[in-house]
């Protein structure tokens, strides 16, 4: 790699001694200084390391189309970017789908019910699920990002981006859980086969949901990273990760109502844990990162 | 054994009348001394000693050295052991104690002293005790050290004495008990001085007891009443003065003094720390207690006893006791009174034992006798011869004299004072004091009253008849002669009135230091002189109220000092009034004065104070010189005086041994009764044992003078001490007066120096003003040259300026000349040009006419070959050189040609690699320009997509209007078909219509609804369509519209079909219209933007919006055809918007 020279040639040993992230920020930075954005360095960047909290959101933005990598349209794109959002925003006002009192999530919603022609005839019409899932994910990721443009834009993107890309490969994960969960922990796994909870685990809140509404967004955020930057496998490891750390409970529990109300409601002190050894997990069983996209 | 009768010769040789045998044998002794160590010479001695009594020997013993004593104290308490020997061994032991040998030390040690002390525990024989008591007390201040371990020996043994004085076990004559008594005194004393913790302790224990009251309150009561608080019982205790160090610093003579100071007694005082006056007070108030009532002779006797044995308190308890003291005594003192004044050998103070010295009382009846008139030589003269029959040295009496003729010599002059006069004939007895006394007052009235003069004018000539012209310095002489023989004075003083007067001794020598006192406070004021001097002579006629009258007088005591020194010694007064009587001031009498007094309680110490008055002047003229001279004739004098003072003792105690036989007649006549108050027996044969008592009592009083001989010379030697300690002090006196002087001087030097300094200093300030008045000058002068430069720096760059300008100016100037030149030099240069092209022209001009000649005869030429040529045919020859000649030209230009050509070939070769280098860097350039397009493409591209987004949006923005439009508009006309229904009601119609409508509505929600989920359908294809026709083909766009249209048509012709009523074709039929106008406008912007690209596509477009016109021209025209419903505005704008576009 060429930025490789730029680097600080320790990095390496540092990654060795179990220092991560030292260099990170400053290779991130080297990478966002290129005029033209390279989408797949910053992918694998995204898969390899975490991003730092300053320069996630531009990360994200350039990682799912939002912005172009031409940094001289970037100004352009997000005005037009802004108007459209106001444009609709507007027309939803005028045909009286939201007010001055709707939820910003509802907005958002809206939003993108019109932008995808989805849009019910009225507001009595019920939530599908999709609608549902798109504002588990809005309500996560404004606590994420302030400005509601820039908020609006990632979840649209980015629900745009898992019902596109990994649509395919969300349907696979519940399998993958289940076989991870065998190579990670055989007896949970039959303790949940035996409590036939194996079906009932909140695959649509872990999987479709991509976790919103059940991690933190602190660590949400690192389980998005990659997400955003296209593994989706991610996923299955934070959930398995969710699993063995509860183990003791679940397996305390018998039916899989319990297993599943008790899974939907996990205790947030230590998500972070979490998270970092389900990337641990990740890599080792994905081996690189970079390779495994 | 040759040697041992070699001995006994000496021995017998020993007591030889010839002087010079004497000397030698004494001699010879002392070499076998110095050779032998062996103890037989010793015990030889003493053996002869004893037999003998020999004085010779006794002299050798007594002198005897260090390897010696051994034996000699060995001996000594051998015949200690035996009562027969043990007296006189006392004796002999007293004598060679009082010699105070070098090995004095050893005594302690030595089995002698146990012996000593066992003997005055054990022995009965009174004479015995007295003579060991009296060694015991010599002996204790030498070893007081080694006291500890006998201390309660001492007092026992004082126990023991007091209790026998009282007692009187032995049942010996009274008068061994006084001498006891006395000797027990004496003890009392000395272990109380040396010992006072311990001995206060033992006398409480001792006398606790019941059987001891007795004693206590007869005996040591009365000896305690002389004796003040020892300073040891408060700041001592018993182990600190038994403590060696307390006595190491003391001597002998130290301890006897500190003894004496503790004792209040005056005979045994000694009052040298300022005491006296309280002490004599006591004591004399005591003495008139005493004498008053009792009126005794024997008092008397007794107190002049008192001089030197303390008899003060045995006095008391036998003046208590039945008078028989008084009455075996008062016939000695009754001869003493019957004899007064006589000029005689006998003098009654030998008689009595008395310690004054024989030469005294030889001395006092000449003085008295002696007239005023006499010449003061005369007098020692007669005093030499009168005072010397007992071989005492001439020089004795010349200061009793001098005083003796001071006083009559003065005399006269104190006539002046008519009330001492007649106070004289009152008093009558003691007149010889009282002459003093008025002397001394007149003395004291006249230097204060500025009288002197006359007494110092006489004074100088009564000297001068007495052959002193020399006055001061031989005065002083005989003062340091008179102080050897200190002791002599003294008792002189007081035997004047003892032997002159029958009168009590004790008042004369109470009124002698009394009327001192007295003077002295009159010479102290002269105010006070008169009333002074009343009580004086009052005191001195009355003795009883004396005591009272004491106190007056003692409180003028801290002035009146002076004339104590110069009564009590002449050769003082004399000095004094011969130097300056100025100097009389009360201080530096002070001390001469107190020891004044303490001479008159007949202390020895009489030259001190001498010397005392004699010294303060000494700081006159020639004092330092005197005191020298002083203490060398006192030295020497010292030294024949240890000569000359012994023999009359020794002269002394042999007349008193020898002349015992002599004297016993007479004490036959007189009878003197031993036992009782055999008065009656007055003349009768006394008893044989009468005779023995007497020896007895001669002994012991000869033992008690030895005894008071050795406090004398211990006084003597403190005097001795004390008297190098004054002059000491006088010379640093004197040293310090001269370094007064030398620090006046110094002072004045400063002053000096001081005065010199300033003057100095104002000099130094007058130069440094001249200096600065300078400075100031030089400043001035220095501003006005700087000025001065100033102004001629101003000049010089004035002149600088100019001198600048002027080089301006010649820089100029030269710069023109310069120029000048150059011109000069072109011009020149021109000329030369100009003058060339002259030449050359002409030249040329040369040139041109003789071309024009050639010009000339060429033509000629020519008209010749002309003429030539017409006459002569053309030669072929000449033609085919011609022709080679062309042709040869031909060729070369042929080859200059080719050679062009393959140059050209060159060239363009070159040209072509350089194009196709070009051409390279020219696709570089392209596939850059390519990549940068590709670069712009994609940045384009994002931005489209994000404009394409945006637009997407737009279009659904505008979807969502149109379904609210058309919910809108589907309502309103709704209840306008509802009311028109209501207005047209046919019944027939209306049943069915209502159906109808019912279905419509059904209908039209469910088209709705269709197409709602057509849309959602259709929706996914045709944005997928869009983002993937980037370029904008015309056929996939043109697909999603033709679809639509055809739908709508379709589905408004079926609505047509289903219900050709009115409203509701007319609604959807409005629909397709504004939705291809939609799309035309899109076709028209997408048209605009990729125009250049597909033209040929732009055809179709064309063809088929025509066909799309078509379409709608169909439909307005069916429209207008079964509608008359004013819906036409929207066509209408539609078709005006189509013929525009």
């Amino acid at each position: 790699m060429a930025d490789d020279s730029q680097r600080n040639f320790r990095s390496v040993y540092y990654e060795k001694v179990g220092f991560r992230g030292v260099e990170e920020k400053k290779s991130l930075e080297i990478l966002l200084k290129d005029d033209r954005l390279d989408i797949e360095k910053l992918c694998t960047f995204s898969q390899r390391f975490p991003l730092p909290s300053m320069y996630r959101i531009l990360v994200w933005k350039v990682l799912l189309g939002i912005i172009p990598p031409h940094h001289e349209s970037h100004a352009l794109v997000m005005k037009y970017r802004k108007e459209q959002y106001w444009d609709i925003h507007h027309a939803l006002r005028v045909i009286r789908f939201i007010n001055d009192s709707t939820p910003q999530v509802d907005v958002f919603l809206r939003i993108h019910q019109l932008e995808s022609g989805k849009l019910p005839r009225n507001l009595a019409f019920p939530l599908e699920p999709e609608d549902e899932v798109f504002l588990a994910i809005a309500k996560a990721m404004e606590e994420m990002v302030e400005d509601p443009i820039e908020c609006y834009w990632l979840v649209s993107c980015f629900v745009n981006q898992l019902n596109s890309k990994h649509k395919d490969s969300l349907q696979q994960l519940p399998k993958i859980l289940e076989q991870y969960l065998n190579i990670e922990d055989n007896r949970l796994l039959m303790h949940l086969k035996a409590c036939a909870a194996m079906s009932k685990l909140p695959y649509d809140l872990w999987f479709k949901k991509c976790f919103a509404g059940c991690l933190p967004e602190s660590s949400l955020q690192r389980v998005w990273d990659k997400v955003i930057s296209g593994s989706c496998k991610i996923l299955v490891f934070v959930a398995v990760e969710i699993l063995l750390t509860f183990k003791m409970k679940i397996i305390a529990l018998n039916t899989a109502e319990k297993i599943t109300q008790f899974l939907e409601n996990i205790p947030q002190d230590n998500t972070d844990a979490i998270v970092s050894k389900a990337v641990d997990l990740w890599r080792t069983h994905c081996g690189t990162p970079a390779h495994s996209v | 054994m040759a040697q041992q009768g070699n001995v006994g010769e000496l021995l017998s040789m020993l007591d030889s009348p010839i002087l010079g045998v004497l000397e030698d044998i004494t001699a010879a002794f002392k070499d076998n001394l110095i050779c032998d160590r062996g103890p037989m010479l010793v015990n030889n001695l003493v053996d002869y000693y004893l037999e003998t009594n020999s004085q010779q020997a006794l002299h050798i013993l007594s002198t005897l050295q260090e390897p010696h004593d051994k034996h000699l104290l060995d001996k000594i308490n051998e015949y200690m052991g035996k009562a027969a020997t043990r007296l006189p061994t006392l004796s002999l032991l007293g004598h060679v104690i009082r010699r105070q040998p070098s090995w004095k030390h050893k005594l302690s040690q030595a089995p002698l002293l146990l012996s000593l002390l066992k003997c005055l525990k054990t022995d009965t024989d009174v004479v015995v005790l007295t003579t060991g008591v009296l060694v015991l007390i010599t002996m204790l201040p030498m070893i007081p050290q080694s006291g500890k371990q006998y201390l309660h020996d001492f007092f026992g043994i004082f126990g023991r004495l007091s209790a026998w004085c009282l007692q009187n076990p032995g049942h010996v004559a009274e008068i061994y008990l006084v001498h006891l008594h006395a000797s027990v005194y004496a003890l009392f004393h000395r272990l109380y001085g040396m010992y006072p913790c311990n001995f206060v302790s033992f006398l409480r224990s001792h006398y606790s007891m019941k059987e001891n009251l007795e004693t206590f309150e007869e005996v040591v009561k009365p000896m305690m009443e002389h004796v003040r608080i020892h300073p040891e019982l408060v700041t001592g205790s018993k182990d600190h003065e038994l403590d060696p160090r307390r006595w190491k610093r003391l001597e002998t003579h130290d301890v006897v003094i500190e003894c004496a100071k503790i004792s209040l007694d005056p005979a045994e005082a000694s009052y040298e720390d300022g005491y006296y006056s309280v002490s004599r007070k006591l004591c004399t108030s005591l003495k008139h207690h005493q004498t008053d009532p009792s009126a005794s002779y024997y008092v008397d006797t007794q107190s002049s006893y008192g001089t030197s044995t303390p008899y003060s308190t045995p006095r008391l308890t036998l003046s208590q006791m039945p008078g028989q003291l008084p009455q075996i005594l008062s016939p000695q003192s009754i001869r003493q009174s019957t004899e007064p004044q006589q000029v005689t050998i006998w003098s009654p103070s030998a008689v009595c034992g008395m310690t004054t010295p024989p030469t005294s009382p030889g001395v006092v009846p000449s003085e008295s006798s002696q007239s005023a008139s006499q010449p003061y030589s005369k007098a020692f003269g007669t005093s030499g011869g009168k005072g010397t029959p007992l071989g005492t040295p001439a020089t004795s009496p010349p200061p009793s004299c001098t005083s003796d003729d001071f006083v009559h010599v003065s005399l006269p002059s104190a006539a002046a004072t008519p009330s001492k006069k007649e106070d004289k004939p009152d008093t009558g007895r003691p007149l010889l004091y009282r002459q003093q006394n008025v002397i001394n007052s007149d003395k004291s009235l006249d230097t204060p009253s500025s009288k002197s003069s006359v007494t110092l004018s006489d004074l100088p000539e009564f000297l001068g008849g007495l052959s002193f012209e020399d006055s001061a310095e031989k005065d002083r002489e005989e003062d340091a002669i008179s102080k050897e023989i200190s002791e002599i004075t003294t008792d002189a003083e007081h035997m004047v009135p003892r032997g002159g007067f029958d009168s009590p001794f004790y008042r004369t020598n109470e009124s002698l230091s009394g009327s001192q006192k007295k003077t002295h406070s009159v010479a102290s004021s002269v105010q006070g002189h008169s009333q002074t001097s009343e009580p004086l002579t009052s005191s001195l006629d009355k003795p009883g109220p004396e005591s009272a009258r004491e106190t007056p007088k003692q409180t003028f005591t801290p002035i009146d000092k002076p004339c104590g020194g110069s009564g009590e010694s002449p050769a003082g007064n004399r000095e004094g009034t011969s130097g300056e009587t100025s100097i009389r001031t009360p201080s530096p009498y002070k001390v001469p004065a107190q020891r004044g007094v303490v001479s008159g309680s007949g202390q020895p110490p009489l030259y001190e104070h001498l010397f005392e008055v004699a010294l303060p002047k000494t700081a006159y003229l020639f004092v330092g010189k005197k005191t020298e001279e002083l203490l060398k004739k006192a030295k020497g004098t010292q030294d024949d005086e240890c000569v000359s003072s012994t023999s009359p003792v020794e002269v002394l105690d042999r007349l008193i041994q020898q002349g015992a036989d002599a004297h016993t007649k007479e004490l036959n006549k007189l009878s003197l009764p031993s036992k009782s108050a055999d008065w009656t027996h007055f003349g009768g044969s006394p008893p044989s044992d009468e005779i023995h008592t007497l020896r007895n009592q001669l002994l012991l009083l000869h033992n008690q003078l030895l005894y008071e001989r050795f406090k004398r010379q211990q006084h003597a030697l403190r005097n001795r001490r004390l008297l190098r300690k004054v002059i000491k002090a006088t010379a640093l006196e004197e040293h310090n007066a001269a370094m007064k002087d030398q620090l006046k001087l110094q002072e004045k030097e400063i002053q000096a120096l001081k005065l010199s300094l300033q003057k100095e200093q104002a000099r130094y300030h007058q130069f440094q003003e001249e200096h600065e008045n300078i400075v100031a000058q030089l400043h001035s002068q220095i501003r006005q040259l700087q000025h001065d430069r100033e102004e001629f720096y101003n000049q010089s760059q004035e002149l600088q300026t100019k001198l600048e300008d002027c080089r301006n100016m010649i820089a100029d100037l030269r710069l023109e000349l310069k120029k000048a030149n150059n011109k000069v030099c072109h011009t020149e240069l021109l000329l030369s040009q100009v003058s060339q092209k002259l030449s050359n022209s002409e030249s040329v001009q040369q040139q041109m006419e003789f071309l024009n000649r050639q010009l000339l005869v060429l033509g000629e030429v020519n008209e010749l070959y002309l003429e030539q040529l017409q006459h002569k045919h053309t030669d072929t020859t000449k033609e085919v050189e011609m022709l080679h000649a062309a042709f040869r030209k031909e060729l070369e230009k042929a080859k200059l040609c080719v050679q062009q050509q393959s140059q050209r070939l060159d060239a363009s070769q070159k040209r072509i690699a350089e194009l196709e280098c070009q051409l390279a860097k020219k696709d570089h350039l392209f596939l850059e320009q390519k990549k940068y397009l590709e670069d712009v493409k994609i940045q384009a591209r994002g931005q489209l997509q994000a404009v394409e987004s945006r637009y997407k949006a737009q279009k659904r923005i505008t979807q969502a209007f149109e379904l609210e439009i058309l919910d809108l508009f589907g309502r309103l006309e709704k209840s306008s078909l509802l009311k028109k229904l209501e207005d047209d009601k046919t019944e027939a119609a209306e049943a069915a219509e209502e159906r109808l409508d019912c279905g419509n509505e059904d209908t039209v929600a469910g088209h709705s609804e269709e197409i709602n989920g057509r849309n959602g359908e259709t929706k996914p294809p045709s944005t997928r369509g869009s983002s993937s026709s980037k370029g904008g083909s015309s056929s996939e766009l043109s697909t999603p519209e033709k679809p639509q249209n055809q739908r709508f048509s379709s589905r408004w012709e079926a609505s047509v079909l289903l219900e050709p009523s009115t409203a509701v074709p007319l609604t959807v039929g409005s629909l397709p219209s504004s939705k291809s106008f939609l799309g035309m406008k899109a076709r028209e912007l997408f048209r605009n933007k990729s125009e250049s690209q597909c033209d040929e596509e732009g055809v179709t477009i064309n063809r088929l919006s025509d066909a799309l016109k078509t379409e709608l021209y169909k439909d307005p025209s069916m429209e207008t055809k079964e509608s008359s419903v004013g819906q036409l505005h929207i066509m209408d704008y539609n078709e005006t918007h189509h013929d525009h576009s």
